[in-house]
């Protein structure tokens, strides 16, 4: 079957020759839910304007339905629903304007859909869009981008900058979306409490590249972190170690995301770097997140 | 039953509604055919995506403690699984390397991490005291 969504080998530079994306590729199912990660400046938004069409990458190539974003758009955009961040809706338009707006644009605009979420998120018609919150115009864009019920719905940071009572209510409209209609969903997020409840696929993006991409929950199964003291464990030759993902000084100490069992972990290590003792433990994805972008030793 | 889940927590949530699910049969809280919530309907109860919730349904149903007739829902199996010695030691240790890893990563050692275990059997042992004495309290009358 065609993927939804497909990278391949895509590479992008701003000017001054700063590289943000350096060979990025990856393919995304029919209803499938992936979540992007990765620190600020690396390469989230990039990648998703690239999918949007609304960059063009220097390398490499992307596919959404099997179609180019930019040569096939009304097509691609038929099928697809997008809320970023920084998205602008025009200010002097009603809420009821904006809604007609797109409902004209979509033949397959689901009106039910529509009255419900204008209930559940309590706008009303008549407001300007200047008027509203932020949370408020959030959920005006996830109602623009959602009543088509698109197959492939992209969220850039989409509950970004909203106090946590609109995130949840955000949240849960964008689940509600995942049960009834089972569209696959790309989102990036800095929120890890997010990235868990939508659950799903993680890809974390660093230095342009694919560091990880895992089930969620195999991550949160299959990784450990090990501690030891910088002077006995060489980083560099840590880091070289199958199964070890990153390295990084912390004080004193070298944190090192490996993939396997801790205590089989500290086993090889103590085999590797002779009697010293290791700890190694399970960490919340939170943590591991932070171990797997926080600085590195090799920046 | 209530189910709570954590996003920040050390399980994975899917691992987390299994635990409580079967935490809550082996406490007599639920019982041989009593009914749980639709996939669908406990993922947008606790704001977590359906997968997530049918995954931890599906592992359950492999493991004999609910059953999915079709039509009519999700229910706790009429026929628990008898309780499995080797499975329950495997759960013991791993539980117990948790204990360990959080140890070590706190700087402390087995020491500390026996007089935790110690103190936490006392306050179970406690509370345990406390809700006998109401419920004699209750019965009295």
């Amino acid at each position: 079957m065609t993927p939804v969504l497909e990278f391949k080998d895509i590479a992008r530079a701003y000017r001054k020759g700063e590289t943000v994306l350096d060979g990025v590729s990856f393919q995304m199912r029919e209803g499938e839910v992936v979540g992007l990660l990765g620190r600020n400046g690396a390469g989230k938004t990039t990648l998703i304007r690239i999918a949007m069409g609304m960059l063009q990458p220097q390398r490499g190539e992307v596919l959404v339905f099997g179609l180019s974003p930019m040569l096939d758009p009304v097509e691609v955009k038929r099928r697809i629903g997008y809320v970023s961040e920084d998205q602008a809706l025009p200010p002097r338009s009603t809420v009821a304007e904006l809604i007609a707006f797109h409902r004209k644009l979509f033949a397959t605009w689901d009106a039910s859909l529509e009255k419900q979420l204008l209930d559940r998120f309590g706008l009303r018609p008549a407001d300007k869009i200047h008027q509203l919150s932020k949370g408020q115009a959030r959920q005006v864009a996830l109602l623009c981008a959602i009543c088509h019920r698109p197959e492939l719905l992209i969220l850039d940071e989409p509950a970004g900058g909203l106090y946590p009572a609109a995130r949840r209510e955000f949240l849960e409209a964008s689940i509600q979306l995942l049960n009834r209609e089972g569209s696959a969903i790309l989102f990036s997020s800095h929120h890890m409490g997010d990235v868990e409840r939508l659950g799903g696929r993680v890809i974390l993006l660093d230095k342009g590249k694919v560091l990880l991409d895992r089930e969620l929950d195999s991550l949160h199964e299959k990784f450990c972190v090990a501690l030891a003291p910088a002077a006995s464990a060489q980083s560099g030759s840590m880091e070289r170690m199958p199964g070890c993902l990153r390295t990084r000084l912390v004080g004193e100490d070298v944190h090192a995301v490996f993939e396997g069992e801790p205590a089989q972990v500290a086993a090889r290590l103590s085999e590797h770097f002779g009697a010293e003792e290791f700890r190694c433990s399970r960490v919340p994805l939170e943590d591991l997140f932070v171990e797997l972008v926080g600085g590195s030793l090799h920046a | 039953m209530q189910i709570f889940v954590s996003a920040a927590g050390e399980l994975s949530i899917y691992r987390q509604i299994m635990r409580q699910i079967t935490e809550a049969i082996a406490g007599g809280r639920l019982k041989s055919g009593d009914r749980l919530p639709s996939h669908r309907d406990l993922a947008e109860q606790l704001v977590i995506a359906p997968l997530t919730v049918k995954k931890a349904y599906d592992e359950l149903e492999a493991e004999g403690f609910i059953e999915t007739q079709r039509g009519r829902g999700t229910f706790v199996s009429a026929q628990l699984p008898e309780p499995d010695p080797d499975a329950n030691r495997e759960h013991l240790k791993a539980a117990a390397r948790n204990l360990l890893s959080q140890t070590y990563l706190a700087g402390l050692g087995m020491k500390e991490a026996i007089a935790a275990l110690r103190e936490a059997e006392q306050e179970m042992a406690q509370g345990r005291r406390v809700r006998e004495a109401v419920s004699a309290k209750k019965e009295k009358p």
